[in-house]
């Protein structure tokens, strides 16, 4: 039995992270069941998987919003599920967060200055002149016109536009780890573009860790070194980029690239079919594999038995009884 | 040639607004076969959804059609029709399918009853036949358990099964021409891949012909005959599938396609993004709508609005049209 390799030298390890939302005295919804990642310094780690997957419960509870049930998320050594009150707000200027929405998440009554200056008003640094100055810089920074954007309010932009204000505002108080929850998935694909350009571009310049969360696998490729894909709150499989995609070795990866559709008519469709059948309630997961119900591979063992993490090759970890790889390696 | 089912002249369609006139759709031109489906692509904007509202007639009142537009659907000419006319066309001879399934449902009546309505006012059914063709409809869209699901809520459903019950209701009298617009885009990967091969099937069984609307050239790649491509309320390309692709004219249809991050590129692959924006539709550039943003552009391109131009098969709207001999 291989145990996945303890990765010390990680920056953000997120273990066995759970995350619970109770419905009732007795039930309650599985979002995120020990999940563990670790992520390196300067790496970007790819989060993707269907809706109801967990992936933005499991990136939230990164952020401690809310904590999660229970489990551990380290950033540089730091415990974070434990931290309380000021110590947790001091330790926030360490990880920001971007979303989905880019309009909604900025306040539409503030002026663009005000937005992007909020973390460092928060966290009581700067005069009023220096704080201009640097929103100035950060704007600068994501490509918006200072000058023209600071006094202006958030309906007068672009989404492409604000969500490189939020951008602005994620990156002002220098973190080290940026947490982006879907943050392209509602821009139309000429400016997601340029928005992951962007990301790639400052990425390197500020030697950032990032958490990229989001359903598209072909956006999560762009961006990531490794790739974690969940299924009904567990991690399935995590590989680096290239492997994963190239050679997937969990039914469900599969199934999930195959069904991506490909930008070109002579693109062959070497379809996966699933079990038809709907998501299974994260209220009442199955015994066993999650996937079980739906997959193709599935035997009596994927009943009984959740199965382990294991390492099968370095750095390419899978939870499945059967992975794909066992037929061709024969 | 084929039957001819949809005929689109010159469709022009501008909203009033605060600031001017928006022309959303300008100047639309396209004939459609039955049996055939044509893609629409383009971005947010673009004038896709307005232009399968016009097709419709379901546009609000702040809408104006301009006078030498014409839809010919069989034939017939759906802008100079009453409210009463087009309301006995919707269902037998078109029909559309929205993107939000939630929104397009009614919450308060049974799944069951919303197919069994459009049964029992068009083709005059008796409540007993309409519930026996509702059941049958849902099998054949493959909802699971059809006859349990008729009497079953929306909200008792997944987005992929309302999605199928919003495909029902669209096919119940078996209309010659069906709208997809965006019936894929609130759903995940695995599921838009089972509703697209439904639509498709439909198509092909019912010999419709369908309008598949979508700003996911994915989605057109391996669905669609042909492809128009939507710019500023234009079709700037038009192509069957292939030659879209392959021997793309438009340097916007290029540019679109190398802006899409493909799961077949490797990691960390610089996109070709189009810089700038979409123009104001209030104020159009005089020129090419896309001159502004786009790599190739000269002057000329500045000056008048390029008309399609090309063979009976692709068309395009560009001065300087690329892979072609002129351009070399």
């Amino acid at each position: 039995m291989n145990a996945p390799t303890p990765n010390i030298d990680s920056f953000l390890s997120i273990d066995n992270l759970t995350v619970e939302y109770p419905l009732s005295r007795r039930a309650k919804v599985h979002a995120v069941t020990e999940f563990t990642a670790h992520v390196k310094r300067g790496e970007t780690l790819g989060l993707v998987g269907e809706s109801g997957c967990g992936k933005s419960s499991a990136a939230r509870a990164v952020m401690q919003l809310p904590r999660p049930t229970s489990g551990s998320v380290r950033l540089d050594g730091q415990e974070l599920t434990t931290l309380r009150g000021a110590a947790l707000q001091h330790a926030r200027r360490k990880f920001q967060m971007i979303f989905q929405d880019p309009i909604a998440s900025l306040n539409p009554r503030q002026t663009i200055r005000d937005i992007v200056a909020a973390p460092l008003e928060i966290a009581g640094i700067g005069t009023k002149e220096e704080q201009t100055a640097k929103v100035a810089e950060m704007l600068d920074l994501v490509g918006i016109n200072p000058d023209q954007a600071m006094e202006r309010r958030p309906h007068e932009f672009s989404g492409g536009q604000c969500q490189r204000i939020s951008i602005a505002r994620a990156l002002i108080l220098s973190p080290e780890l940026l947490v982006c929850d879907e943050a392209v998935s509602a821009l139309d694909v000429s400016v997601q573009a340029q928005v992951l350009n962007l990301l790639e571009k400052l990425k390197g310049e500020l030697g950032l860790t990032m958490l990229f969360i989001s359903h598209d696998l072909a956006v999560v490729k762009h961006v990531s070194d490794r790739v974690a894909v969940m299924y009904l709150g567990k991690l399935c499989e995590l590989a680096d980029a290239e492997t994963i995609y190239r050679k997937p070795v969990h039914p469900y990866t599969r199934t999930l690239l195959a069904a991506v559709p490909e930008p070109d008519p002579d693109a062959l469709r070497d379809r996966v079919e699933l079990i038809p059948g709907e998501l299974p309630s994260p209220v009442n997961p199955p015994s066993g594999c999650r996937f079980r119900t739906r997959c193709p591979f599935a035997t009596a063992r994927c009943t009984d038995e959740v199965p382990a993490i294991r390492e099968i090759a370095p750095g390419h970890t899978v939870a499945c009884h059967h992975p794909l790889m066992e037929h061709s390696a024969a | 040639m084929g039957e001819i089912i949809l005929d689109v002249r010159n469709q022009r369609t501008a909203f009033a607004t605060g600031r001017g006139m928006l022309q959303a759709v300008d100047g639309v031109s396209f004939t459609l076969e039955r049996g055939k489906t044509l893609g629409v692509v383009g971005e947010s904007g673009s004038g896709k959804s307005v232009l399968s509202r016009s097709i419709m007639r379901l546009l609000p009142g702040t809408s104006m059609t301009g006078p030498g537009s014409q839809i010919l659907l069989n034939g017939k000419d759906l802008t100079a029709m009453t409210e009463n006319q087009l309301r006995r066309m919707r269902g037998p001879e078109m029909a559309i399918v929205f993107q939000d399934p939630m929104t397009a449902l009614n919450p308060t009546l049974s799944i069951g009853k919303q197919i069994m309505e459009v049964l029992m006012f068009h083709l005059k059914m008796s409540k007993r036949d309409a519930r026996a063709k509702a059941v049958d409809l849902l099998k054949a869209v493959g909802l699971p358990q059809p006859d349990v699901r008729v009497d079953q809520y929306p909200h008792q459903l997944s987005g992929g099964m309302r999605q199928r019950v919003a495909i029902a209701i669209a096919i119940a009298c078996e209309p010659d021409l069906l709208i997809a617009d965006e019936p894929t885009t609130a759903l995940d990967v695995t599921v838009q891949a089972e509703i697209l091969d439904l639509l498709q099937r439909m198509v092909r069984e019912r010999n419709m012909a369908m309008i598949l609307i979508t700003h996911d050239m994915g989605v057109v790649a391996g669905r669609c005959d042909d492809v128009a491509v939507m710019y500023a309320g234009k079709i700037v390309e038009k192509a069957p599938v292939r030659s879209l692709f392959s021997e793309t004219r438009m340097p916007y249809t290029a540019a679109l396609l190398s802006s899409i991050p493909r799961v077949t590129d490797p990691p960390h692959r610089k996109l070709d993004a189009i810089e700038g924006r979409p123009p104001d539709l209030i104020n159009p550039p005089p020129g090419c709508p896309f001159a502004p943003r786009c790599r190739h552009a000269e002057d000329a391109c500045n000056r008048a609005v390029p008309e399609l131009t090309g063979t009976a098969d692709h068309q395009w709207a560009c001065i300087k049209p690329l892979n072609t001999e002129a351009a070399a």
